[in-house]
């Protein structure tokens, strides 16, 4: 049984993002994996225990209580240590990074990334398609953030941009260590890219010493995939 | 004395909105952008005159308009705004009427700008959840805005639904205000306080901030209801402030929805832009055959990511067939859902595929004027 984690999405759901458990819970049931969803609202104690964690975009003041509430114990990290795999959308990407910088304060945040993230000039807002060497398509979704995200010596860029803006430095995209992946993209990106999904899942088999080939025909994801590549290049 | 560019604006405006008209089209934007440019204290000028009653939210504004000019009616003659021109021109346009009434829809981000020129003596405000985001950016960015200008207009008496924490904290430093809850109801963004950024404690349907911010203190109570009920309870608030006696309104004049035939078959056809919209129009009735439009252009919201914060349980073993721009967005979200739709380009083509006469149709902004218009 895979345990997926929906983190505090009553923050975190600001732009469609819980659209990502669905997905992967879909996906590994057509895969004849079992799985299951387990949301965590702010008040909840999170969980070490699960095998994939899902953080979504958020407005300023609820990104700021949902770190608060993830420092307290660091379940998140505890879980990261212990193999999880973590997929983190804007809000939550600059939240899982080390270094947030907000118009009033510096803060330091879950370091499961090597990145800081400051305040850009301008809003970032639009269709976005990212070349991923994970990947042999070009993924695609819709960022929507003001920040602006750099990476430290330790951060691998999650993907090089070929449309639209992603981390808004650098031309690239997100950042990945390990089983961490963090990223701008929305849609959800999950939905949008159903092998991003796949990849997730045998991530959190192969922690579990599992089989971790997955395989899954679904002719409409693939279609409404292909689709949105074709539009978004 | 008169203002001389008013008046040359005034004429401008309604020549080439004659000459516009003549050509086909409605004529509003362009009059009030043209007017704007000739005197860009427009608004002002004209608003000075008249007793203008403003109304602005996600969600309702075009039907509660209608529903307010038709109480006011009762007083004396009104200019209202065009069927969605509820920008600075779509009011500059309005406002060149002699009338001595204004009811203005008003877009959320124009709203703080229009009460500062026009010094209204309402304002109602409706609900404030996500839409248009890509415009928008969050939904507390223009809550803020809304408290800013709130406190700033001092001679302007706010009507709002504080069962919506954002409408509450908007008019938590107005100076005159009605504050109405329908015995409360869930927020889909209502987790975080708007006005000091805790997390809000709700017990059911009531929330309660330490910072104070609550709808249990209220101005006006009434029963619950649907989202074009608790419209037409507001219209007929601002009537009793402005001294006009109430009206009953069917519950098609407030809903946007639309009925019109094509050949045998009804379509019942209903405006749906967000997420909470959908969601009120999917707790509705709905006939075995269903047909959903989805558009991303500007006014419908240009990213779809919010289709997966709407659950469509509702329309599971209906007939689905899914249709417009963004069709195979909503299909891949339904499919998830366990809801297996078929995918068509354009209405023409999904209507021959329903099966009973009665057909339900959900229609983004754009898929909705495109049938009504």
């Amino acid at each position: 049984m895979l345990e997926i984690i929906r983190i505090h999405n009553e923050l975190l759901g600001t732009y469609g993002d819980r659209g990502n458990a669905d997905v992967l819970a879909f996906r590994a049931k057509l895969a004849g994996i079992k799985a299951r969803i387990t949301d965590i609202a702010y008040p909840d104690e999170l969980p070490s225990t699960g095998d994939i964690y899902l953080l979504g975009g958020a407005e300023d003041a609820a990104q700021a209580l949902s770190l608060e509430a993830m420092k307290k114990k660091m379940a998140l990290n505890k879980a990261v240590k212990k193999g999880a795999v973590v997929l983190a959308i804007c809000a939550g990407f600059q939240i899982v990074g080390s270094t947030f910088i907000s118009r009033d304060e510096t803060v330091e945040v879950l370091g499961l990334l090597d990145v800081t993230t400051a305040p850009g000039t301008r809003r970032l807002v639009g269709d976005i398609a990212v070349a991923s060497e994970f990947f042999a398509e070009p993924l695609t979704g819709f960022e929507n953030h003001g920040g602006v995200t750099t990476l430290g010596s330790d951060a691998t860029p999650f993907g090089r941009v070929i449309a639209g803006n992603g981390n808004g430095v650098g031309g690239v995209d997100g950042a990945v260590s390990g089983n961490v992946f963090g990223t701008y993209l929305h849609g959800p990106v999950l939905a949008r890219n159903p092998e991003f999904a796949d990849l997730l899942l045998a991530r959190a088999l192969g922690a579990k010493n599992l089989p971790a080939s997955i395989e899954v025909n679904d002719e409409l994801a693939q279609r409404y995939a292909k689709w949105r590549r074709s539009v978004i290049k | 004395m008169p203002d001389l560019r008013l008046l040359l604006g005034i004429a401008v405006a309604k020549t080439a909105s004659a000459a516009s008209k003549a050509v086909g089209n409605k004529g509003e934007t362009l009059s009030g952008r043209i007017l704007l440019k000739f005197q860009p204290d427009a608004i002002a000028l004209l608003a000075a005159k008249k007793k203008i009653v403003l109304v602005s939210g996600t969600n309702g504004k075009t039907s509660t308009t209608k529903a307010v000019a038709g109480i006011v009616r009762q007083l004396g003659e009104v200019t209202t705004s065009g069927s969605g021109s509820n920008l600075s021109w779509g009011a500059a346009n309005a406002l060149m009427s002699r009338a001595p009434y204004a009811v203005l829809e008003i877009d959320e981000l124009h709203l703080p700008s229009v009460i500062a020129q026009c010094d209204p003596a309402i304002v109602l405000l409706l609900n404030l959840t996500r839409d248009q985001l890509h415009r928008m950016h969050e939904v507390k960015r223009v809550a803020d805005r809304w408290h800013v200008e709130c406190a700033e207009a001092e001679n302007t008496l706010f009507i709002g639904d504080i069962d919506d924490p954002y409408i509450n904290y908007a008019m938590a430093e107005a100076h005159n205000v009605v504050r109405v809850s329908f015995g409360g109801r869930k927020h889909q963004d209502g987790a975080v306080c708007p006005r000091c950024g805790k997390y809000l404690v709700w017990v059911r349907y009531q929330y309660s901030c330490v910072c104070g911010l609550t709808n249990k203190i209220t101005d006006r109570k009434f029963l619950k209801g649907n989202a074009a009920y608790r419209n037409a309870t507001l219209a007929n608030v601002v009537a009793e402030a402005l001294g006009a006696p109430p009206i009953e309104f069917s519950q098609e004049e407030l809903e946007r929805s639309v009925t019109k035939n094509y050949g045998e078959k009804t379509a019942y056809i209903r405006l749906t832009k967000n997420p909470a919209s959908w969601t009120e129009a999917l707790a509705g009735e709905h006939k075995s055959d269903v047909i959903l439009i989805l558009n991303a252009r500007q006014v419908d919201g240009i990213d779809t990511s919010w289709l997966w914060d709407v659950s469509f349980a509702a329309l599971k073993d209906k007939n689905v067939i899914v249709c417009g721009e963004r069709a195979l967005d909503m299909a891949y979200r339904l499919h998830v859902q366990g809801i297996e739709s078929v995918v068509v380009e354009t209405f023409e083509q999904a209507l021959p595929l329903t099966q009973s006469n009665e057909v339900s149709v959900l229609a983004a902004y754009t898929a909705f004027f495109g049938l009504v218009m």
